[in-house]
């Protein structure tokens, strides 16, 4: 991050560096234009400084104005001095002024400006063309022809567009109140909306307030319906004969009115006013900029190609479309926004896009985290639930056995109580004809009581060996689920569950396989169990010797293909079995552990012979012992067939 | 030769051993009762009824084992299996390797005494069949060449004075060997002659490398 910043930085730094570079060459190029022939304008605005139009036209005209052009500023301020004296005094003043610096190109702004420069031409600059601005085209077609050196862009309010505008933009009004002043000009204008409004007539009823004495007009205002919009332009005097500047009463008017006010002009924009169609004062002044330089540069008045009329444009007031609730999907394309604050992500672009990288990195990463997460958990859980199976089967398995070797060992016995209670019972001639022996007896009742005794020992022996015959019967529907199965894969998790183990007693497990595959027939808990108990008992066997070296603490498996299916061998590096124990290594609770049950290995037998496998134990040549399994391949599957062709010819 | 039938028993369970011994005892029969295979193979034989009742589970070789081991000798002793608890399978070898029955512990007395009682009257056939075949081994193996010479033209259907010419002798003599030959196997006629003949035949087949 700190390395993007640097880099936003450093652009910035370059496009400094660039505009410094520009500026030193245009500089260096208006170097000589000034030794030689300073160009001279003189602007005569008719109004006043302080008018908010003067001071956008002045900000246009510096932006297009060739650098080293000498720009002088008068205002007549016709709107509060007039008279003949007055007129008198300032063509004096001008004339004498500019006497020492006479300006090669004047710029009247407004209509008295205009007039006034014509009617005294000749006494002031007679042969300096004249470029005009922000003056309404009717105003022009009302003067006496212009002389060709006199040009300039008429200007139009358009109250129609901004009324139509206005209707689009507030579609519920039923009223729309037009403002107009008590002045001359304000009159004119107010015949002239009197006439546009017409077009209206349809869509809305227009009411005019025309010269009222401003409190009254503002009282009015007030009071005004909410299914009302109000259009002026401002007046530039009131019923009472006060002067305004239309703005100041355009603002006056949209503070007092209780519905949205809409205005032709550009300059009030912050007053309250909604907005609307008029000449840009700004792009006045730069078409004005762009006639004297080329006046200037000596291009013929009359080649000047002027639009015959300034065109307008829109301009919006956010905050007032806000205020009033403006309908915002009628504002054109084209329209000025002013006031609308720049939305989080247009002022903090860069920030943002760091932010919605960082926060897309982010996201991505918690995703990526949490489907990990969700994987190792599936993982752990199948994990798990192998483990369960295992130590389920195992349970089972225990039980079995056990249950197995407890009912053969009470067999035993309750067969040997039955045969001696048989013996007894012929002994004391039980059978038939058992009365009249039993008379011979010293006795009879005596007899009689043995052979009840004998009786009752029988039948109990026989329920006993009921009750094993019944354990057995269950535990012999343990069905074993026979798939095939890969022993390589099978042995690959054992040492794949085994290692954390192995790796708990410092000890190495390794798996070694001969065959890619090893495909058998079989339950694929139970063969995993007969891998583990081996695996398990060769680590004891290791830890059962003293500090074993470390080469002798490995266990391996190995995986080969034989003639009659796999053998799996487990070897281990401890002690070995002690001969005389090979063979009752698999014997049910034979065991030379001191904590083990000898269970192992016998269920382990059991379970490799339900496999029609077979399992033997030797002691390797190197040392330690060698537990071998051999299973029948798939297709091969030999025991069973053995015993099937056996059970068809029995 | 005592005519009370001798039950070996083989278990190497003790109590079930003696329970076993004593119950057959009282029932009437003479007993042995052996822990192990090797105890039993290490006895002789006595040539009495008897039959052999075998455990099938046993330290050292098994009661298969010793059933295949007396079968290879030619001992024809009956054997019924008793077994702590018997699969399918070893059953099976069992009865296909002549096996009388396949009892399981705890067995039942009548159950006990008839398949003994069926293991006795087998060893009684079996013995009878071989002490005819002996007897009349030993018969044959009175004749003089020359009397078997005749006895093998009297069995091929010959006259005497066929039987004279091949072997180039009298008839007179013929008639003379074949009286004594016909006395020597206690035949009374040349029918009776032609049956023994037969026993004969199938005593050599099976006893062919002692004949």
């Amino acid at each position: 991050m700190p390395r993007f910043v640097c880099f936003l930085r450093s652009l910035r730094c370059a496009r400094r560096l660039l505009g410094l570079l520009g500026c030193a060459l245009l500089l260096a190029s208006a170097g000589p234009a000034t030794a030689t022939e300073e160009p001279r304008i003189l602007v005569l605005f008719g109004y006043q400084r302080a008018l908010p139009a003067t001071i956008k036209v002045e900000q246009g005209l510096d932006e297009t104005i060739a650098a080293g052009t000498d720009v002088s500023i008068e205002f007549l301020d016709s709107a509060r001095f007039s008279g003949e004296a007055y007129v008198r005094a300032v063509t004096r003043f001008l004339r004498d002024k500019y006497a020492q610096r006479p300006p090669q190109v004047i710029v009247a702004g407004g209509e008295d400006a205009l007039t006034f420069l014509l009617s005294h031409r000749e006494a002031l600059f007679p042969h300096a063309p004249i470029v005009h601005f922000g003056i309404r085209r009717s105003m022009l077609a009302s003067l006496a022809p212009l002389p060709a050196d006199v040009v300039g862009i008429p200007i139009e309010f358009d109250a129609v567009r901004t009324i139509d505008l206005a209707l689009r933009l507030s579609p519920r009004a039923k009223r729309l109140v037009l403002v107009t002043g008590a002045a001359p000009w304000d009159r004119a204008w107010e015949a002239r909306l009197r006439k546009e409004v017409t077009r209206f007539a349809g869509r809305v009823t227009p009411e005019f307030l025309a010269g009222l004495p401003t409190d009254e007009l503002l009282e009015r205002l007030r009071a005004l319906d909410r299914d009302s919009i109000v259009f002026t332009s401002g007046y530039f005097r009131d019923g009472n004969g006060d002067d305004f500047i239309p703005v100041a009463a355009g603002a006056a008017m949209a503070r007092a009115a209780s519905v949205p006010v809409f205005a032709p002009s550009d300059t009030t924009m912050g007053t309250g006013i909604v907005g609307g169609y008029s000449p840009s004062y700004v792009v006045m002044g730069r078409e004005v900029g762009r006639s004297v330089n080329a006046l200037l540069d000596g291009v013929a008045p009359q080649a000047l190609a002027l639009p015959a009329v300034l065109p307008t444009t829109l301009n919006l007031d956010w905050n007032q479309i806000r205020r009033w609730r403006l309908d915002r999907d009628e504002i054109p394309e084209d329209a000025v926004i002013h006031f609308r604050e720049p939305s989080f992500l247009e002022a903090h672009r860069d920030e943002a896009i760091l932010f919605a990288v960082v926060m897309l990195l982010q996201s991505g990463l918690i995703v990526w985290l949490l489907v990990e997460r969700r994987r190792r958990r599936v993982a752990e859980q199948a994990e798990q639930k192998q483990r369960f199976a295992l130590v389920h089967a195992s349970r089972v398995s225990v039980a079995g056995e056990l249950t197995g070797s407890i009912a053969h060992e009470i067999n035993q016995p309750l067969g040997a109580i039955l045969s001696n209670t048989d013996a007894a019972e012929l002994i004391l001639g039980a059978g038939a004809g058992t009365d009249t022996e039993a008379e011979s007896w010293p006795d009879p009742a005596r007899h009689r009581e043995l052979r009840a005794i004998l009786a009752d020992i029988r039948r109990d022996d026989l329920r006993a060996s009921e009750v094993i015959r019944r354990l057995r019967a269950l535990l012999g529907k343990q069905r074993t689920e026979s798939t095939p199965l890969d022993l390589v894969e099978v042995a690959g998790e054992v040492v794949a569950l085994l290692r954390v183990e192995a790796r708990r007693r410092r000890m190495t497990l390794s798996l070694d396989s001969a065959v890619q595959h090893a495909i058998i027939l079989g339950d694929r808990i139970q063969i995993q169990q007969v891998m583990i108990i081996l695996v398990i008992n060769a680590m004891d066997a290791i830890d059962a010797m003293d500090a074993g070296a470390a080469d002798r603490r490995l266990v391996v498996m190995t995986l080969e293909a034989r003639a009659r299916g796999y053998r799996i061998t487990v070897t281990d590096h401890g002690t070995g079995i002690a001969p005389e124990h090979l063979e009752q290594v698999f014997e049910s609770f034979f065991s030379t552990k001191p904590d083990g049950m000898g269970l192992g290995l016998s269920i382990a037998r059991t379970l490799v012979n339900t496999h029609h496998g077979r399992i033997w134990a030797e002691n390797a040549a190197a040392g330690g012992a060698r537990f071998q399994v051999e299973l029948p391949a798939l297709g091969g599957a030999r025991g069973e067939s053995r015993f099937n062709k056996e059970g068809a010819s029995a | 030769m005592s005519d009370v039938a001798l039950i070996h028993v083989v278990d190497d369970d003790e109590s079930q051993r003696v329970a076993l011994l004593r119950l057959l005892g009282a029932a009437g029969f003479e007993t042995r009762g052996y822990g192990c295979t090797g105890e039993f193979l290490l006895q002789p034989l006595p040539d009495r009824p008897a039959c052999l009742l075998l455990d099938m589970h046993l330290p050292g070789p098994s009661g298969l084992e010793l059933q295949a081991a007396l079968q290879l000798r030619g001992c024809t002793l009956p054997v019924v299996f008793l077994t702590g608890y018997g699969d399918v399978a070893s059953s099976v070898q069992a009865m296909k390797a002549g096996a009388v029955d396949f009892l399981s512990k705890p067995i039942e007395r009548d159950a006990l005494l008839d398949a003994i009682g069926r293991a006795l009257a087998r060893d009684r056939a079996l013995r009878a069949a071989g002490r005819e075949a002996a007897d009349l081994r030993s018969r044959f193996a009175a004749l003089t060449p020359r009397e078997r010479e005749v006895f093998d033209g009297v069995v091929a259907g010959k006259l005497n004075k066929q039987i004279a010419e091949a072997m180039g002798i009298a008839e007179r003599t013929v008639k003379l060997q074949r009286a004594q030959m016909m006395r020597k196997l206690g035949a009374g006629s040349a029918a009776e002659l032609g049956a023994l003949a037969e026993r004969l035949k199938g005593l050599c087949a099976r006893y062919s490398p002692e004949a």
